[in-house]
């Protein structure tokens, strides 16, 4: 027997054991469960509204953010700036359209790279749990942990220089050994389950049993944590932008915009307001969304 | 009980070690000379080699990592680049302004979330009970430092009541604390909201079990009931969350002492960011992360002394 | 036995549990008296009403619970219309105690049984107008306790947490708390449920020695029949809600006349003869939220007929102080059930 064909016995084999239950219809339940809690529809429209002004700002945003307008500067809400303008009298609301592209594009960026390399460190830990590989990642996480987040993310930043990418990196690296902490102890129980026993008496690879049997199904925490941590990373992007190390102007970013906004706090209020409200409001959708994921991946909560 | 706060303090030690590993790291992570990158546009060849010598930058990896070490052992953290005065003394210069805003603020949120939990729970539906969830929903929506500047906005320009600039500490007591009131309340606002939620969520959780229902059956009074026999227990998960919290709470200190202008720890790491002075930025994460470390220890010994049941290993 | 003078009188006790928009009857019309010094034992499947009845008796129902109509009168006073002070003042842990299901959770965790008793007995001192007492005396008075319930070492225990007791030794604590020479009634709602057999047997033997030697009533809650024959003077099945059958322990499990109880009793592995098949009765409890027309116990009764689908059969008695509510029995006469 050649080793394809062996490969796909042991597929075909897997698929009709089916005890691994299959995690993308889960996943799709979770989801259509997630619109029928109270909020978390809401919290899902909101989202949308964020992701889809994140990728059409140049259609829908009325004006370059950066054009200036000397002469409409520091003008209040009205007809032809909607939101108003600035000191430099670039339309404050074109500039929260462009502003959202940049938070969505951190949240995305530096939730999907913490939370892959922490799964996975994680996983592996778990699976070899107690060994001397287990407790090198804990360590790890340990020490990670041990740093207040932001401070971390704001030395990270200051040493390697303000850019998009490297605020990316610098909040993905303070916030893995959460997802690695969680994927540890998660594996810890799973691979004591049933169907990872069958796999591993069947004779599949550790590899494949970590990609196929465990990790699909220690997701769900994982994933209840996404939903807050993109908040989080939100605040901490404009955090960073809005002491000068996150990323550079005149690019149009929520934590920049409140920056202006303070040096101009005596002159207008609305530089500070509007994005404040941009902030808040994209706060409440993430957490209304990731509430009504935890309680739909809960057992317990659904039957409720 | 004795065991396992030995085995938590015992793991401190490599944990520290871990820290300042990678605070060393750091350096390696600017981008070319870091000597010329620290010194910017002042740098002369001369200042370069000087501020060479004097940080071991021209020796190779370990040891330079065995002077850091030893130098932090000694309790010598180096000297800033651009004063000159040691990061000791500026440290201690500017954590109790840090500790003032992060123990007020934390402390006084902590007794109001809890208290406003535990009543609202008590009485559900009730004026207090929906005040809860308002408070909860701003502490998510606004965080710290966008508060700060909604307060400015409100107090300081709109209102000019209070003062914004500043630690007020030429105005004695009563300089220190209206200085310290809006910065407290930025900080502590989200704290009142999110300890107030957890809090009610487990005192709930609590009054319906079935400890409290034997209490009921034997009639003691009421008010003893919910806030000695419910409360200790509702508690327990709060003391955790408050011990990671320290960590958000330094954080949030940066921008709030920048905001302010208030002379503590945050504003001097970023500060030193800005003037790219490396040792202070060092040590002053140092101190802030050493800080973290020992507020969650002490969470975590304390709730051994809450639960008794703890279980660690 | 005092017939004139009962210690407990609940009648026509009707009580529905609400949530939402659905209502539940979880007793309808239940009537029934408890003598000074007698144990009655309560008998059903879950869901039956039977822990209703004791929370109602002692007053802790939960929220969602509304009493109807109906009356509890306890030592001549009406106890649906005393108020919250005055049970905490008189009643609850002096003279109706209540020990529950499950002793892991029924003492806090977080605080020492010493605390625990001697915060109560504290309390219910003070309820008494007694002089204020040193903690000296609290403390000796909850090694007293421990004793009558058999824990060795008592003052050592006290320094004890919930968690270092076993299940069987929590129990005891919470009689020891129930138990004194001032209690009149004892309700146990499936007091020894959770705990081994050999542990049960001796839990039940110290309450009634103990409820022997104060001369307290037991209202004992139980879905374990044979628990009750041992125990219990009187026996009180019931059904959805319902009393089906009420008698003394003798005639119930010698002579049943309703054919609920006679299923229950022919279930019982030590009533059948070795080798032969135990019965288990067809079909489950139904929702109180939809009790079928008629005698609810219709649709899963051998012997049902058409009357049974359309009216509610009355509590009768059939004998001298042995109630049934069944047509069959009153109407036909007396005879044999047979299930199996």
């Amino acid at each position: 027997m050649n080793t394809t064909s062996s490969k796909r016995i042991s597929d075909q084999m897997n698929r009709q054991m089916s005890l691994t239950p299959r995690w993308t219809e889960t996943l799709i339940m979770a989801f259509q469960s997630v619109a029928k809690v109270k909020g978390g529809l809401i919290g899902a429209i909101f989202i949308s509204v964020m992701l889809l002004s994140a990728i059409c700002a140049q259609w829908i945003s009325p004006y370059d953010p950066n054009a200036q307008n000397i002469i409409q500067r520091f003008t209040g809400p009205g007809t032809a700036h909607l939101l108003g303008t600035d000191y430099l009298g670039r339309d404050i609301l074109s500039r929260i359209i462009y502003g959202c592209r940049i938070a969505v594009l951190v949240a995305f960026g530096a939730v999907s790279l913490s939370s892959i390399i922490g799964v996975f460190l994680g996983v592996m830990a778990g699976y070899n749990e107690g060994k001397k590989f287990d407790y090198f990642i804990i360590w790890l996480f340990d020490i990670v942990r041990s740093f207040p987040q932001i401070i971390l993310a704001l030395a990270i930043v200051a040493v390697m220089g303000p850019s998009l990418v490297n605020v990316v990196v610098a909040l993905a690296f303070t916030a893995f050994p959460f997802y690695g902490r969680i994927a540890r102890a998660q594996t810890l129980s799973v691979k004591e389950a049933d169907y990872v026993k069958a796999a591993e008496a069947m004779g599949q690879k550790p590899l494949t049993i970590i990609l196929r049997h465990i990790t699909p199904n220690i997701m769900a925490p994982v994933i209840v944590c996404l939903g807050m941590d993109m908040a989080t990373m939100i605040i901490w992007e404009s955090g960073l932008s809005f002491l000068g190390l996150g990323v550079r102007p005149p690019t149009a970013s929520w934590g920049i915009m409140l920056r202006n906004g303070y040096k101009y706090i005596q002159v207008s209020p609305w530089m500070i307001l509007w994005p404040a409200v941009a902030i808040a409001l994209s706060m409440i959708a993430f957490s209304l969304f990731s509430e009504g994921l935890r309680v739909a991946l809960d057992p317990k909560e659904r039957e409720r | 009980m004795l065991k396992y706060i030995i085995k938590r303090v015992l793991w401190v030690i490599p944990t520290l070690l871990g820290v300042l590993i990678i605070l060393f790291s750091l350096t390696y992570l600017m981008p070319g000379d870091p000597a010329s990158a620290m010194l910017g546009p002042r740098a002369t060849p001369e200042l370069v080699e000087e501020l060479n010598n004097r940080l071991h930058l021209n020796e190779n990896m370990p040891t330079r990592l065995g002077y850091y070490l030893l130098g932090v052992v000694k309790g010598d953290l180096g000297t800033s680049v651009w004063s000159g005065h040691s990061v000791s003394s500026l440290i201690s210069s500017s954590l109790p302004h840090t500790a003032l805003l992060a123990v007020s603020s934390l402390g006084v949120a902590a007794v109001i979330g809890v208290f406003l939990g535990a009543f609202s729970a008590i009485r559900q539906n009730s004026p207090i009970s929906r005040f809860v969830t308002i408070v909860s929903l701003l502490g998510v929506a606004v965080p710290d430092f966008v508060a700060a500047l909604l307060l400015v906005l409100l107090f300081c320009v709109k209102f000019p009541i209070l003062p914004s600039i500043g630690a007020g500490t030429d105005g004695g007591i009563l300089g220190i604390a209206t200085h310290l009131i809006l910065p407290a309340t930025a900080l502590g606002i989200g704290w009142v909201g999110y300890l107030s939620r957890l809090t009610r969520e487990s005192m709930v959780d609590v009054l319906d079990s079935d400890y409290i229902r034997t209490a009921k059956a034997f009639a003691l009074p009421q008010r003893s009931i919910a806030y000695v026999y419910a409360l200790k227990n509702a508690i327990i998960p709060t003391i955790t969350v408050i011990g990671l919290g320290v960590g958000k709470l330094l954080g949030g200190a940066v921008f709030v002492e920048i905001i302010f202008n208030r002379p503590g720890l945050g504003k001097m790491i970023v500060d030193a960011v800005y003037a790219r002075d490396f040792p202070v930025v060092q040590g002053g994460i140092l101190v802030a992360t050493i800080l973290f470390v020992l507020a969650n220890l002490l969470a975590d010994i304390s709730y051994g002394f809450v639960n008794p049941q703890i279980q660690y290993d | 036995m005092n017939k004139e003078n009962p210690l407990l009188e609940v009648s026509n006790l009707t009580l529905d549990y609400r949530l939402g928009k659905k209502r539940m009857r979880a007793l309808d019309r239940v009537s029934f008296q408890l003598e000074k010094g007698e144990i009655l034992g309560v008998a059903g499947e879950s869901g039956c009403g039977k822990s209703t009845l004791g929370l109602s008796i002692i007053k802790l129902l939960p929220k969602i619970a509304e009493i109807k109509r109906g009356e509890i009168l306890f030592e001549g006073r009406d106890l649906l219309n005393t108020s919250e002070n005055d049970m905490n003042r008189k009643i609850r842990g002096q003279k109706i105690s209540m020990i529950f299901q499950n002793p892991q959770n029924a003492l806090n965790p977080v605080f020492t049984i010493g605390k625990q008793m001697t915060d109560i007995l504290r309390a219910q001192s003070k309820y008494k107008n007694k002089k204020m007492r040193s903690s000296r005396f609290f403390r000796d008075q909850a090694i007293g306790r421990l004793k009558s319930t058999g824990i060795a070492d008592p003052s050592a225990r006290l320094s004890n947490y919930p968690y270092e007791f076993s299940g069987g030794m929590k129990q005891r604590v919470m009689i020891g708390m129930a138990l004194s020479s001032g209690t009149s009634l004892l309700l146990a709602d499936e007091a020894t449920t959770a705990l081994d057999v050999t542990i049960e047997a001796q839990i039940n033997r110290l309450i009634s020695d103990l409820a022997a030697q104060y001369g307290t009533s037991v209202l004992y809650v139980s879905h374990n029949l044979g628990v009750l024959a041992e125990l219990a003077d009187r026996i009180m099945i019931m059904y959805a809600g319902r009393i089906f059958e009420m008698g003394t322990t003798t005639d119930v499990f010698d002579s049943p006349s309703h054919p609920y109880s006679a299923a229950l009793l022919e279930s019982l592995p030590s009533r059948q003869a070795r080798g032969k098949r135990l019965l288990s009765i067809p079909g489950i409890v139904p929702p109180l939220d939809n009790l079928p027309q008629g005698c609810s116990f219709h649709p899963r009764c051998k012997f049902a007929e058409d009357i049974c689908k359309r009216e509610v059969p009355p509590l009768e008695q059939v004998t001298d102080g042995h109630f049934s509510a069944c047509f069959l029995d009153n109407k036909r006469g007396r005879k044999r059930l047979k299930w199996i």
